[in-house]
């Protein structure tokens, strides 16, 4: 009953507004047109705005604009980025206002909203902000907005694959990132089963970006679970105010050299068209395709796996015979031939036993099955394809009501616990809107399709085994091992004729053989024992805000603000403990509130405060304070205590999935206790029992990570406004990490020799119980010289202390990165040329993955490009490269080798 | 116009540094430190270079074997003797036909023409192992004895690089070197250790170990002074297929356990069946005077043991458990025999883990190596310890050779009393 008068309430407030659609009436008609008034183009997307309120409109992509004006004279401003704003009063109607922008080179107007929940001036902003407009994207030299990001202050990423970029700040850097959200359109991006966001292959198209925002470092206090590292916040284009067809397409090449795959192309082609249709109603309609040959690992080097993490080492395929290659797969498959071989030889061959004995000094002999490299197994191509669409319909001046769909298809790979290559993974977002200027309602929903996504690695250690079961290979292996060295041949040489026999016949990765049964095995799914990933799972989120700011600005400026989120599990049974018709859900929410007060003209002061709930786990409040103080006009200090949380994964709450070598990956609901009989049957520590120390292990409630950060820094103009200058410093401190933890389980429950094939073996979500500390600070310079050239540079630190002895951190930050940019925004005849050139440097460091550890060597890339503009068309043609000296380089060891990319691009109508 | 030229060439200056140092590095490789290669000579050209050593490489190029050693890809151990080793093991060969101060040309005319090319390449190859075993590699034996020690040795078997049945891969003839009572390949002396080579490494022996072709059972059925012990054999085997690993004919008589055999001689079997019939007479009421006379009568054969009449006295499952009591579980030689008393299981504690075994005592004079005597005691408090029936001369074969007697399932000593388990 209460919900029924809720909704009456809610059935006459959208009629109300409806109504007030009457309120238009006996008006007069002004129009015009905007142009440049340095190149003389047309200016689109130019905020027409009635002074004294909200009423405006915008330019359409031909740069005229039409306003209902009740009466005249009226006088408006005009305004569009990059723009000196001016104001003009019309006295009538019949006349075409022609009306000419000088172009602004005036730094640090950006307005944001990401950093509060309402707009403000970026350099007013009370935390650390990072903002790309649409412009500085079509400046940059950059194929892919995702590489812009990288450009960022204090922002690393990880690309897995040419689309699949996973950027994230101050640490913790993983393709995949659990603690780093990112929202498009306000819609959390993360794929439900997977948990990470995947916005790279599934969120805006290029034409379509109006901005992307950045917030660093810890930021649950307004966005809610995750963010511990930071928020990207991407929002696209109004069709009310961005109009008219656009296209882009970007021909390219890679792979130049040969030395990864033969030159190949590259093809991006995007497509946006928006149109208003009146003063209520627009849509838009966004496509982009992207076909290329993928980067792809190609680190070959020796690979130790140890229960709880590795380390590179020497040797090769044909010098060790227990080799692993980093990205060659198949070679995981291992055995002890002295523990698992030699006693069934020795059982047939007595009088070999003493020799058995003698061989590698009596020490384990360690063999691995012939792998096939990630080139080998992986479809080559990366193809990516988005669509997206939406209605907007102004319910009144005030109100407008938006429903939008994203949709995005791809093949791309990123690095979990293993490879993973998602082919024809698919992801939809859906959402209906309601805006107005002091609040906000939003539902949707994410519906996620794993398609043919595999782990590479499973499928091809499934593969050997498809082609000769191990126990057939290792027997041949020994068989021609023991011979080889009875007949006096060096442990090497004897290893090596061993694998070669045990390989006669062992398809090659481009045999029809080998291709028929490794897609066979890669449809099935891992419930079935094959590789495939099977992942329908849902996210349903309602969230709202509300600006009371009307009502108490008297003492403070305030909004509250609430979601609710359902996640809703699918795998029937192959990811995680749900059955076929019955997923799991888990519910969230949480609500917040903020209060801002000016104390005087110069200092600001904001407290907010979120207290979230998962029905899994314990309700978390995370608090903020903030402090802005004004030291001159342009110049800001800012001041700040921030608080994040995250609560564990889906897939850190309900995986339950055999992964190979005896071992189960479970979640860490309660559910799995009496599934597995925790409570009745002991676990025991497998780590200390491989070594020989029986250590009970009990189940401990998993608890979300969390961190806390100060920060203090400051931005502003110098120079005379042409120097902007952005310097912060923090210090972070990360509790409760979550990792895993290897436990067995003996029948009977007495703990017994691991080789007892009756044992179980679980990996369980665990807490560290130890603190880690960080620190670092970031200074950005921009500076605009004459001539339309301006020059950029930044410098950012981040560093991990009091790192307890053996604790992996998984920080993977270099403590030291530059970026440092020269462009030109208009040149030459008409100034109609363009230039941007941006070099990055980053230290090299220890990267910790949980697919690989090893040593990051400094990484530095080149992007640069040359544009022409034609103003009539409103095109641009851009000749550009993505690492220009095609030095490749990884930014994450485990992931894909990253060359150079050269492109030519032609936009129509790109603004 | 002056502005854009200085900005001009910062840009050129700007792309011009990156450019130079935009070189990424490889990921960092972790290698091995590399091996010098060897200055050492193969193990052909040390043979050559060893003016002692040319008879056994008259050996080897008479075996065809050169090819074998001379492989740098592989590697081996050579037990390796002396010239005045092969001329006194010619010499024994030819019955004396060949003196041991006759010119080395004469040994070398005798390898070329009187050894078949197949032996000479069966003896090099028994004397070769395929791996790189240095003195410090061969372990001391261990003679700690007791149930929860399985790893009771007394010598370490390598195997050598003869393969007897080619259609057997991994089928090889093993050798035994230990360093206990010195050092020994089997029951050979080795004079002089870890000759280096870049291929391998040799080790001077006093004479050849020369590979076994019989098996065990082939000299217990064959042998004269061992008939009784053949009949046991058999009785304890009664109703048990010879093809079946339970029967101690197949024990005896398939490569496979290295084993030792204690053989008690024909007449140590008639004092003790004597005793043994004779007492079980008497339990039934004989009078003690006809009861020996009786059984005298009875164990004067060997046919005693398919006795019908003996059958309750001499249980297949008793003669069984009194010839496993003669077996050791690993191959022993004389030399490779304790100084002071010390037990060793023998097969029967695959039955009886507990039982306490057999002890084993060998006396050497130095500074003659060989075992001047050897012993070994059952647990029957009130008899003395069998002896060991040592070869008249050290190293002598069948059909004559009494301990140390080479097979290639084990090593059989002769003795003169038969052990009893309780």
């Amino acid at each position: 009953m209460y919900m029924n008068k809720n909704y009456n309430y809610w059935i006459a407030f959208v009629l109300l507004n409806f109504f007030c659609v009457n309120a238009f009436a006996q008006t007069q008609k002004i129009n015009g047109n905007v142009k440049n008034g340095q190149s003389k183009e047309n200016v689109s997307a130019a905020s027409i705005l009635i002074n004294g309120t909200s009423t405006g409109t915008f330019t359409n992509d031909k740069g005229n604009f039409d306003l209902n004006v009740k009466s005249l004279p009226v006088t408006i401003s005009i305004s569009a980025v990059g723009f000196e704003t001016i104001e003009k009063t019309i006295n009538a109607a019949s006349e075409k206002i022609q009306i000419t922008l000088n172009p602004s080179n005036a730094l640090g107007q950006e307005v944001v909203v990401s950093a509060s929940r309402v707009q403000e001036k970026i350099l007013e902003s009370p935390v650390s902000i990072e903002r790309v407009s649409a412009a500085t994207i079509r400046t940059a030299p950059s194929a892919n907005f995702y590489d812009i990001v990288k450009t960022l202050k204090g922002v690393d990423v990880t690309t897995a694959s040419l689309t699949f970029v996973t950027p994230t700040t101050r640490g913790f850097n993983s393709s995949g990132n659990y603690r780093f959200n990112q929202l498009v359109d306000g819609m959390d991006n993360q794929a439900p089963g997977l948990n990470f966001s995947v916005s790279s292959i599934v969120g805006l198209s290029e034409l379509d970006i109006d901005n992307i925002e950045l917030l660093q470092g810890a930021s649950s206090a307004l966005y809610g679970s995750g963010g511990m590292n930071g928020t990207m916040l991407m929002t696209s284009k109004n069709p009310f105010k961005y109009q008219g067809f656009s296209i882009m397409a970007k021909e390219g090449v890679m792979n130049v050299d040969g030395s990864q795959n033969d030159p190949s192309s590259y093809h991006n082609f995007t497509m946006r068209f928006a149109k208003k249709i009146n003063e209520k109603f627009a849509f838009k309609i966004n496509a982009e395709y992207v076909k290329a040959k993928d980067w792809r690992g190609v680190d070959n080097r020796n690979y130790a796996r140890l229960a709880t993490g590795g380390h590179i080492t020497s040797g090769d395929r044909n010098t060790d015979p227990n080799y692993d290659g980093v990205h060659v797969y198949g070679d995981e498959t291992t055995i002890d031939l002295r523990a698992l071989v030699f006693p069934t030889v020795a059982a047939s061959a007595p009088f070999l036993q003493n020799f058995l004995d003698t061989l590698n000094s009596g020490k384990t002999i360690f063999v691995s099955r012939t792998g096939y490299t990630e080139k080998q197994v992986v479809n080559p191509y990366t193809i990516n394809l988005k669509f997206s669409g939406a209605l907007h319909y102004k319910i009144t001046p005030k109100i407008e009501a938006i429903a939008a769909a994203y949709w995005g298809s791809g093949n791309t790979a990123y690095t979990g616990s293993e490879r993973y290559y998602l082919e024809n993974f698919k992801m939809g977002q859906y959402k209906l809107e309601l805006n107005h200027k002091d609040w906000t309602i939003r539902g949707f929903t994410t519906r996620e399709n794993s398609g043919d996504s595999y782990n590479t690695t499973v499928a091809t250690r499934l593969f050997n085994e498809s082609w000769k079961p191990s126990q057939t290979w290792y027997g041949d292996y020994t068989t021609a091992y023991l011979t080889a060295r009875l007949n006096g041949a060096s442990d090497g040489d004897a290893h090596r004729a061993a694998r070669a026999l045990a390989d006669i016949g062992r398809p090659e990765y481009n045999d029809e053989r080998f291709k028929k049964s490794y897609d066979s095995i890669r449809s099935k799914t891992l419930a079935e024992g094959g590789a495939k990933l099977y992942d329908r799972s849902r996210l349903y989120s309602g969230e709202a805000t509300y600006n009371l700011s009307k009502f108490t600005s008297k003492y403070a400026d305030v909004i509250v603000g609430g979601t609710y989120k359902i996640y809703e599990l699918i795998s029937d049974g192959n990811l995680f403990a749900d059955y076929p018709g019955n997923p799991i859900h888990t519910h969230e929410y949480g609500a917040f509130t903020q209060a801002t007060r000016k104390i005087g003209n110069r200092l600001k002061l904001a407290v907010s405060g979120r207290y979230d709930k998962n029905e899994n786990f314990k309700g978390r409040f995370t608090p903020r304070a903030t402090a802005t103080f004004k030291l001159a006009e342009y110049n800001h200090v800012r001041v700040s205590y921030q608080t994040a949380y995250r609560f564990p994964s889906n897939q850190q709450q309900w995986i339950d999935l055999g992964v190979g070598s005896g071992v189960r990956l479970l979640g860490s609901n309660k559910h799995f206790r009496k599934k597995y009989n925790f409570d009745t049957n002991q676990l025991y520590d497998l780590e200390a029992f491989s070594v020989g120390q029986v250590v009970k292990y009990n189940v401990v409630d998993q608890k979300p990570e969390s961190s806390t950060s100060f920060e203090t820094g400051y931005k502003g103009l110098l120079a005379k406004g042409k120097l902007l200058v952005d310097v912060y410093g923090y210090y972070g401190q990360y509790q409760d990490f979550t990792g895993r933890k290897l436990v067995a389980q003996f029948v009977g429950g007495v703990p017994t020799n691991l080789s007892d094939t009756t044992n179980r073996y679980y990996s369980l979500p665990v807490n560290s119980p130890d603190k880690v500390k960080t620190y670092g600070f970031g200074i950005s310079m921009d500076y605009r010289l004459p001539k339309n050239f301006a020059v950029g540079f930044n410098l950012a630190s981040d560093v991990l202390k009091d790192v307890p002895a053996d604790f992996v951190a998984f920080f993977n930050a270099p403590k030291y990165k530059v970026n440092a940019s020269i462009s030109n925004s208009g040149f030459g005849p008409d100034k109609r040329m363009g230039f941007n050139v941006a070099y990055r440097w980053q230290q090299s460091y220890f990267y910790q993955g949980d697919f690989v550890y090893g040593n990051l060597p400094d990484v530095q890339t080149l992007n640069a490009q040359i544009s022409y503009k034609l103003p009539t068309s409103k095109s641009i043609i851009k000749l550009g490269a993505n690492n220009l000296l095609n030095s490749y380089y990884y930014d994450g060891v485990g992931s894909a080798q990253i060359g150079g990319l050269y492109y030519v691009s032609f936009g129509f109508n790109v603004y | 116009m002056q502005t854009i030229k200085k900005i001009s060439s910062i840009i050129a200056l700007f792309i011009s540094i990156i450019s130079i140092s935009s070189c990424n590095k490889e990921l960092e490789q972790v290698n091995e430190a590399p091996v010098a290669p060897s200055t050492l000579p193969k193990l052909d050209q040390s043979l050559r270079d060893n003016a002692d050593f040319s008879l056994y490489y008259a050996l080897v190029v008479r075996g065809n074997q050169l090819s074998l050693i001379n492989d740098s890809t592989r590697s081996f151990t050579m037990f390796v003797p002396g010239n005045a080793g092969i001329k006194a093991l010619i010499n024994a060969l030819s019955g004396g036909f060949v003196p041991t101060n006759a010119p080395n040309v004469v040994f070398e005319s005798f390898i070329n023409t009187q050894v078949p090319v197949a032996q000479a390449a069966a003896i090099v190859q028994y004397n070769t192992i395929p791996q790189v075993i240095r003195a410090s590699s061969i372990p001391n034996t261990n003679f700690v004895f007791g149930p929860t020690i399985p790893n009771t040795y007394f010598n370490f078997s390598y195997p050598s690089t003869l393969n007897p049945v080619d259609t057997i891969p991994l089928l090889r003839l093993n050798v035994f070197p230990s360093k206990i009572n010195g050092n020994w390949l089997n029951n050979v002396p080795i004079f002089a250790l870890d000759r280096e080579a870049s291929n391998g490494v040799i080790h001077q022996t006093a004479t050849l170990a020369i590979p076994a072709q019989r098996t065990l059972w082939d000299r217990i059925s064959t042998d004269t002074t061992l008939k009784y012990l053949k009949a046991a054999v058999q009785r304890a085997d009664s109703g048990v297929a010879p093809v079946s690993s339970s029967s101690l004919v197949w024990v005896l008589s398939n490569f496979g356990p290295d084993i030792t055999v204690f053989a008690p001689v024909d007449t140590a079997f008639q004092k003790t069946l004597k005793l043994v019939i004779a007492q079980a007479l008497i339990s039934q009421g004989l009078p003690p005077q006809t009861a020996l006379q009786l059984a005298t009568n009875l164990s004067s054969t060997p046919n005693v043991f398919s006795n019908p009449l003996l059958y309750g006295a001499l249980t297949a499952q008793t003669v069984k458990g009194i010839l496993v009591y003669h077996i050791l579980g690993k191959r022993a030689y004389t030399n490779n025999m304790p100084t002071t008393a010390t037990a060793f299981p023998t097969l029967l504690n695959t039955v009886f883990a507990s039982h306490p075994g057999v002890k084993l005592k060998a006396t050497i004079n130095p500074p003659n190596p060989f075992v001047a005597s050897a012993t070994v005691k059952d647990v029957y408090n009130n008899s003395p310890a069998a002896n060991i029936i040592i070869n008249t001369s050290p190293l002598t074969p069948e059909p004559y050779g009494t301990s140390d007697q080479e097979y290639i399932n084990g090593v059989l000593h002769k003795i003169d009393a038969v052990l009893l388990p309780q």
